[in-house]
């Protein structure tokens, strides 16, 4: 089964009659922190509708290659293309590119970062006014769908100090939902959470990736990585060591590195 | 601006140091019993403390130079500028630097004195033996900042006469009519004075914190 | 050696008349010199060298020279320059430059105690740099510099009795005054004294409640 097989059987939206383009498209993207390179030249394509995790031992740059793509860190080369903006890594960004860029890109933290002096309503209402325009009747209407959609509409005029974690976390994920983004990135959403309180996480994921949405994961669940993501992408030392369909990936690597990592992971 | 000038400012730079050292030097000794007396076991004592502290910190500096000064001086008993600016710092700063041992003394983990009564070391060893050398640290910076800031304080004085730099100043600028130049020397001076006073807080600070570290 | 009732209800008009004057320069300084403060903590972390070296220049003087010497700085050298100033209009400046220097310190540290996650957050949804400052940083920035505002504003009201140098008749040119004139200067000058302290210390027992309960809310 190749890749695009995959998808399809998923069922993932491919408008007929219309080329497949990648939704998401970097170009040798490279990262360095002094002499130290994070990443090292990385190509990828992400399909619409297509559910990739990232996975691999910690300083592999998978963080760093997620938060290069919405630019919270500037990358140092290549390209980054989303849509249809593309940003040349060598050029400085401009305000209006990077703008578009983030508004077409949601994004959630591993430490949920809710701002904690506001309403879990203004939370996910505060850039439906600031970016989009909206009124704030509007931004709250639409706020309380995305919460309803993550099982906390009861929880809206909380502040989410008063929230647990995998509350907070799926309250997140409707922040983050409230541009209505293109694409999805999660960095290891579920690595500060206690188990059962990552589950609640999971599936409003699972859930979110069968509606179509593109996602991108960085994670340590290695059943969400071969039970729900389309693709499996395995990191190490800045560069992707091996990238194919899920179950392909996770039941049987081809490369060395990516058997011994998927070893040490379940003998954990 | 001529050098004279210069000179009749610095004239006021030995009493400005003399002020500042004077008055920490007895901040700094008399805290020691204020604070003792602020945590003390005895509960009338500790609110006089406290009552003490809060009073000598609600009233301006100047105001407490000028009832030393002007209420006891013209009235009970004679006492020269520089004695009255130095009593009436002094007693700010004793006020001030018992609240910073206070402070450092609350700063130490609960933990010390725990583990001190474990060794049943006793109330007054496990204070000078575990708890005041590492409040000691816990101070020093808060110390050093309370000095720069006792030093900018002692330009009061000028107001009853101590010859100090802000003394100097003004009577410079009188005489000269060139305030903008003068008062912008004088500012600056205070502002030099500060460095060696913050340069020496880091070295100290370093060189304890080295010490713990190893 | 204390004020008798007749002198106290002679002297209170004017005692009280000076305590106004001293609270009105209190209220002005801080209200113009906080926001000035929020402008310096922003030049200092300015990426622009320009914009950081004029607010460094501003604070660092500010809070370096003595506020007295700033008082007179520009009530007595300004009019050299040609620009005469009122003694009360001097204070305000004097001391609003004072507030702006030392707040802007403690705006500048409770901003930089924000966790950095709070910043990518704002970023992340698209939020520009003003808009990710007044709805994000800023709110809770202040939340944690309030404490050190409010006891801040202590000092402040304190260091409107260094206006007696400049012939604004505050409160201690009052009480000075009145010792002067009676050669009741203790009594006098314990009266004003008494006038601080009944607000001075009331405000610092606020502060330091606000202190407890901000350290509470911290610790949620």
């Amino acid at each position: 089964m190749t890749e695009d097989d995959a998808l399809a059987a998923k069922g993932a939206p491919s408008e007929k009659g219309q080329a497949r383009k990648p939704l998401i498209k970097l170009d040798k993207l490279s990262k360095h922190y002094g002499n130290h390179t994070v990443l090292d030249g990385i190509d990828l394509e992400v399909m619409p509708g297509e559910v990739l995790a990232i996975i691999g031992p910690s300083g592999s740059g998978k963080s760093t290659l997620l938060r290069c793509i919405n630019y919270l860190e500037p990358p140092d080369g290549g390209h980054v293309t989303i849509g249809d903006i593309s940003l040349n890594a060598a050029a400085p960004a401009g305000r209006s590119e990077l703008s578009t860029l983030r508004r077409s890109v949601g994004m959630v933290f591993q430490s949920f970062n809710l701002f904690p002096h506001m309403t879990v309503l203004r939370n996910v209402s505060l850039a439906q006014e600031r970016v989009l325009g909206r009124s704030r009747k509007n931004a709250d209407e639409r706020s309380m769908q995305l919460l309803s959609r993550v099982g906390l509409a009861d929880k809206a005029e909380q502040f989410p100090g008063r929230c647990s974690g995998g509350q907070q976390q799926r309250i997140a994920i409707a922040r983050a939902l409230a541009l209505d983004p293109d694409v999805m990135l999660f960095d290891e959403p579920t690595s500060a959470l206690d188990p059962e309180l990552g589950l609640e996480v999971l599936a409003v994921m699972r859930e979110l990736a069968e509606t179509g949405m593109t996602m991108i994961v960085v994670t340590h669940e290695m059943s969400f990585a071969e039970n729900v993501s389309d693709t499996v992408m395995i990191m190490a030392d800045g560069k992707i060591i091996e990238k194919g369909p899920s179950a392909d990936v996770m039941r049987n690597p081809q490369q060395e590195r990516t058997k011994r990592f998927l070893r040490a992971v379940h003998d954990r | 601006m001529s050098t004279a000038d210069l000179f009749a400012i610095l004239r006021g730079l030995p009493w400005t140091v003399a002020l500042t050292l004077g008055a920490f030097l007895v901040g700094a000794v008399l805290g020691v019993p204020l604070v003792a007396a602020r945590q003390s076991r005895i509960l009338p004592l500790r609110f006089l403390a406290m009552i003490f502290i809060q009073i000598v910190r609600g009233i301006p500096p100047i105001l407490w130079l000028f009832i030393i000064f002007f209420g006891l001086g013209m009235s009970v008993f004679p006492i020269s500028p520089f004695n009255a600016a130095l009593a009436g710092l002094g007693l700010i700063a004793a006020a001030n630097m018992a609240e910073i041992y206070r402070g450092a003394l609350a700063s130490i983990h609960f933990g010390q004195w725990e583990a001190s009564s474990a060794l049943n070391l006793g109330r007054w060893s496990t204070l000078t033996d575990v708890v005041a050398p590492q409040a000691f640290r816990v101070a020093l910076p808060s110390a050093a900042s309370y000095l720069i800031g006792l030093m900018k304080e002692t330009a009061v004085a000028s107001t009853i006469g101590v010859s100090e730099l802000a003394f100097q100043g003004n009577q410079l600028s009188q005489l000269t009519f060139r305030g903008l130049e003068v008062f912008a020397l004088v500012g600056m001076f205070y502002i030099l004075l500060s460095l060696p006073v913050a340069w020496l807080s880091r070295v100290a600070d370093g060189y304890l914190q080295a010490k713990v570290a190893r | 050696m204390l004020p008798s009732l007749e002198e106290l209800s002679a002297w209170l008009p004017d005692l009280l008349s000076g305590l106004s004057i001293s609270l009105q320069v209190t209220a002005l300084s801080l209200l113009i010199g906080i926001p000035f403060g929020l402008l310096l903590a922003l030049g200092v972390l300015a990426k622009s060298r320009l914009t950081k070296i004029v607010a460094l220049f501003l604070v660092e003087v500010g809070r370096g020279a003595p506020a007295l010497v700033l008082l007179q700085f520009i009530y007595f050298g300004l009019p050299t320059t040609g620009l005469t100033l009122g003694s009360f209009t001097a204070a305000v400046i004097a001391l609003a430059w004072n507030t702006g220097a030392y707040t802007s310190e403690i705006i500048r540290a409770s901003l930089q105690s924000i966790p950095h996650g709070q910043r990518e957050a704002a970023v992340a949804i698209g939020l520009n740099r003003l808009d990710a400052l007044r709805y994000v940083l800023l709110p809770q920035g202040l939340r944690v510099a309030l404490p050190a505002l409010l006891a801040f504003s202590i000092l402040i009201f304190q260091g409107t009795s260094l206006c007696f140098t400049i012939a604004l008749p505050e409160l201690v040119s009052r009480a000075y005054e009145i010792g002067s004139n009676t050669f009741r200067y203790f009594p006098a000058l314990l009266a004003a004294g008494v006038l601080y302290a009944s607000i001075s210390i009331p405000a610092a027992l606020l502060v330091s409640h606000v202190e407890k309960r901000a350290g509470s809310y911290a610790q949620r």
